[in-house]
């Protein structure tokens, strides 16, 4: 596991893009007060989904119609089909940790890990 | 399920709001008889990149989908035939080849088609998976899969490209061509501001400034009066008539025809439908159209104004239309007070430059951030002191924060 920030750091409702993973995730802090972790980078095409709107523990991208689920990473309707992975996160002593998952990212066609 | 729920639905049209009805009905647990008639014999696929992302080369037909190919839909596909005739008494449709089909409820959702210049092709008639046929050789329009494959095959590098219309097709038409270097990329429209009667004139302005600093060129406000080709039958030049009625000719290897889209319901005249003076079938605000078991989605379909501010949306049709009303009429066939249509969310590329609109853009324009040198600026749209849209240039955090704390996701309703 690696700390990817503070709690603080975090707002209810909103996303915090981390950069300094390869692809970038995203973290967020739901209204509920669940801190959860996942790509950042849509399946659909390159947008950050950390500048999307959170309900219902999903978060649907800022560009187009797709909700992700936080849990399981899966899109609830077109335009996105494949699922972001999900990262395991964590808050010990207000600091957040993640647990990147091993499984290969589902990146939208255009975009490469650099 | 309640007697009241038909038993079976035919969808007219194999496109967005076919495929997202089809998929909010099973979603919510229909299991009736599902069948959808499409005119192309693709399987539905998403259009929006069809100007952009595939022209480019980074999306490819497969990306397109919709369907998701480990979970597909279930229903029956009648694909590569267009619906040609409609019996509103037996809720029957019969299609080009003869054979018809029939169910409790028909939703018709067969878009719109792009229009080509004057004395060009088919006349009146709907042409449907090919309506490039009567251009010149190396002129395209871009309304389906197929348009867009030719386009794309065609050799726009080092070409000089003609861009006809001033909608937004036509000016992300002209971004792409910029992005597969086009030599000369000239856009003809009979506005001096393309846009500005959509998203007003500062929007419109930021947009002109973003295409003028690519490189695009924009032809003094001109009419397309036809096209020259040569005696191979190759294009040859653009015909314009400017404003002043003076003639010119635009010298083009590329045409790129933007000049909108009309509704592909000319098979339904003498159906008895109500139509808007643009040919869209006129809806209630649940879809319901003037004939019983009858409903209408997407680009083809007008609906009745509702919510906080009842404005009529213009002809032309976005996507998120076309699945908000597949959302509204699955929820009212499956006889749940349907939700209110949410307002309007439409977006848009140029030049990399993402633009996205919510709300009504109507009123007065404010700009709340950024600016037109930096392609990034935020309008927020009010009339009588109230907001009633924004626009925004790569500024999706806002302009989502703006659209979804007016307006939640309708929630998909059980069967
Ligand atoms: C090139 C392009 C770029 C676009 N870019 C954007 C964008 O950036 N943002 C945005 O908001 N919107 C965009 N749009 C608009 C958006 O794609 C449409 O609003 C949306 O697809 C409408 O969905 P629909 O189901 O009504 O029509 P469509 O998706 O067009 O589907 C209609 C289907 O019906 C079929 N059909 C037609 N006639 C018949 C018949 N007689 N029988 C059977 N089938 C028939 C057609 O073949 C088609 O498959 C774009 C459209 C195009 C063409
Ligand atoms: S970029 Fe996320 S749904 Fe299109």
């Amino acid at each position: 596991m690696r700390r990817v920030c503070a709690l603080n750091d975090l707002e209810p409702g909103e996303g915090l893009r981390i950069d300094d993973t390869s692809p970038p995730i995203a973290v967020f802090l739901t209204e509920e007060g669940t801190v959860h972790a996942i790509d950042d980078t849509c399946t659909h095409q390159d947008a950050s989904l950390a500048a999307g709107w959170v309900e219902d523990c999903r978060v649907e991208c800022p560009l187009h119609a797709s909700a992700f689920s936080l849990l399981t990473g899966e899109a609830d309707q077109p335009p996105a089909r494949r699922p972001v992975r999900v990262h395991r996160a964590e808050v010990h002593d207000g600091e957040v940790w993640v647990e990147v998952s091993t499984a290969a990212p589902n990146l939208p066609p255009g975009v490469t890990l650099p | 399920m309640t007697a009241s729920i038909p038993g079976s639905v035919l969808i007219v049209g194999a496109g967005l709001a076919g495929f997202q009805l089809a998929a909010t009905l099973r979603r919510s647990g229909y299991d009736g008889e599902i069948e959808i008639l499409g005119a192309e014999p693709h399987r539905p696929y998403d259009r929006p990149p069809l100007s952009k992302e595939f022209l480019t080369g980074t999306m490819s037909a497969h990306d397109l989908g919709l369907d998701d190919p480990g979970a597909p839909l279930q229903a029956r596909w009648s694909l590569g035939a267009p619906a040609a005739a409609l019996d509103p008494a037996t809720l029957t449709v019969r299609t080009s080849t003869g054979a018809t089909h029939r169910a409790e409820a028909v939703v018709l959702a067969t878009g719109c088609t792009p229009r080509i210049p004057a004395g060009m092709g088919p006349a009146g008639a709907d042409s449907v998976g090919g309506g490039a046929a009567g251009l010149p050789e190396g002129a395209f329009v871009l309304g389906c899969l197929d348009d867009a494959v030719a386009l794309r095959q065609a050799r726009v590098a080092g070409a000089r490209v003609a861009v006809l219309g001033g909608g937004f097709i036509a000016l992300e038409a002209a971004a792409t061509a910029v992005a597969r270097q086009a030599a000369e990329v000239t856009l003809v429209a009979p506005e001096s501001l393309p846009l500005a009667g959509r998203i007003g004139a500062e929007a419109a302005h930021a947009l002109r400034e973003l295409h003028l600093r690519h490189g695009v060129r924009f032809a003094p406000p001109a009419r397309v009066h036809g096209l020259s080709a040569d005696a191979g039958g190759r294009l040859r030049a653009v015909r314009l008539q400017h404003a002043d009625g003076a003639r010119a000719e635009l010298r083009a290897d590329i045409a790129i025809c933007g000049l909108g889209a009309a509704p592909t319901t000319g098979w339904l005249a003498g159906t008895g439908l109500a139509f808007d003076g643009a040919g869209r079938i006129l809806c209630d605000a649940a879809g319901r159209t003037s004939l019983p078991g009858v409903w209408a989605a997407g680009d083809c379909a007008n609906w009745e104004p509702s919510g906080p501010v009842p404005v009529p949306r213009p002809a032309g049709g976005h996507w998120q239309d076309a699945v908000d009303h597949a959302t509204v009429i699955g929820a009212a066939l499956l006889g749940s007070g349907p939700p209110a249509l949410p307002p309007p969310y439409f977006w848009s590329e140029q030049h990399g430059v993402r633009l996205q609109a919510a709300g009504h853009l109507i009123g007065h324009p404010r700009l709340s951030a950024g600016g037109i040198e930096t392609a990034d600026l935020l309008l927020v749209y009010e009339l009588d002191g109230q907001e009633t849209g924004i626009l925004g240039m790569d500024r999706p955090r806002e302009v989502t924060r703006w659209r979804r704390g007016r307006a939640r996701r309708p929630a998909v309703v059980a069967a």
